[in-house]
């Protein structure tokens, strides 16, 4: 491989290694917090942790972030509903 | 050296231009992967509600499930998430023999990840975790417990049966990429498919706190 194609070939993988480092750490963290349990209401951190997970490869690995507005609304808009649908039913059960 | 062939889309009639045909098939594939993850969905919020409803029950029960058995899987999918995002670059770039390398690391890494799944089921068997089948279970003491662990083996199980449709139609895939003008009539269908498994990663990502790791 030259010199010329090593450097084309970073330039093509620089974001997807770059986010397998970001999960890969991120990973870390929530494995770290569950097996030590390090304090209370630690459920707040990892579904934090969690929804960070899921950007980066909605965003990222699934090149939403890049990729034409009618698909980046159609993709968002399935997350949207899922929202709705935890928002909902949670206000029940947590209203009770 | 890399060889790089030639890369492209054969328009199909019904298409005014390949951009459009582009487009139509991201489309599709996100509609499907959208009906997908509101499927998934509604398992992630029967896990939630049981640990509302039953908070002891659940911590109870998730103690019994392999927690680093679900944090070497989940690392598993990530790897083959990057071999993913490997292919699809490389065939962009035309790099064929290299896309079918980061092809077959994927399938390889998927199948590596059902293997460590069915040790798990298999662990899950011995330690009489299985309520549904012929056997005694062991929190039969507590009858909420059961509850959360059939939620953990629908979910999981639906997650398996996803990965190894993929890993199946990736294999295809991958000797359908192997034939000479596969990248210059076809190179979009390595993106579509890219879709589809970063989907699967994405929801094992949520799978893995919902049921293991969240207040354990």
């Amino acid at each position: 491989m030259t010199q010329e194609e090593r450097r084309l070939l970073w330039r093509h993988m620089r974001m997807p290694a770059l986010s397998f480092v970001a999960l890969m750490v991120l990973l870390a963290v929530n494995v770290a917090l569950g097996a030590m349990l390090p304090f209370g209401h630690l459920w707040m951190v990892e579904a934090g942790v969690t929804l960070c997970m899921v950007l980066v490869v909605l965003l990222v690995s699934m090149e939403v972030w890049r990729d034409t507005p009618l698909i980046r609304v159609f993709s968002m808009l399935g997350f949207f509903w899922v929202v709705i649908l935890f928002t909902m039913t949670l206000t029940d059960y947590l209203g009770r | 050296m890399a060889e790089a062939v030639p890369v492209g889309i054969e328009r199909l009639e019904h298409f005014e231009s390949v951009g459009q045909q582009r487009e139509a098939a991201a489309l599709g594939m996100w509609a499907w992967l959208l009906t997908e993850l509101l499927l998934f969905a509604g398992l992630f919020l029967i896990a939630l509600i049981l640990r509302i409803l039953h908070p002891k029950a659940v911590t109870l029960a998730t103690t019994h499930l392999k927690f680093w058995i679900g944090a070497a899987n989940t690392a598993v999918l990530i790897c083959s998430s990057f071999t993913m995002s490997g292919a699809i670059e490389l065939s962009r770039l035309g790099w064929q023999r290299g896309m079918l390398r980061c092809m077959l690391a994927t399938a390889g890494l998927g199948t590596l990840f059902l293997c460590l799944k069915g040790f798990e089921y298999y662990e899950d068997f011995v330690e009489h975790m299985v309520p549904f089948l012929a056997q005694p279970y062991a929190l039969a003491g507590d009858p909420a417990t059961r509850l959360f662990v059939d939620v953990y083996f629908v979910t999981t199980g639906l997650h398996a049966v996803h990965l190894f449709t993929g890993v199946s139609i990736l294999l295809v895939l991958t000797w359908m990429a192997s034939r000479p003008m596969f990248l210059q009539k076809h190179q979009n269908r390595i993106e579509i498919y890219g879709l589809y498994w970063h989907f699967i990663d994405l929801i094992w990502i949520i799978v893995f706190p919902v049921l293991y790791v969240l207040n354990r």
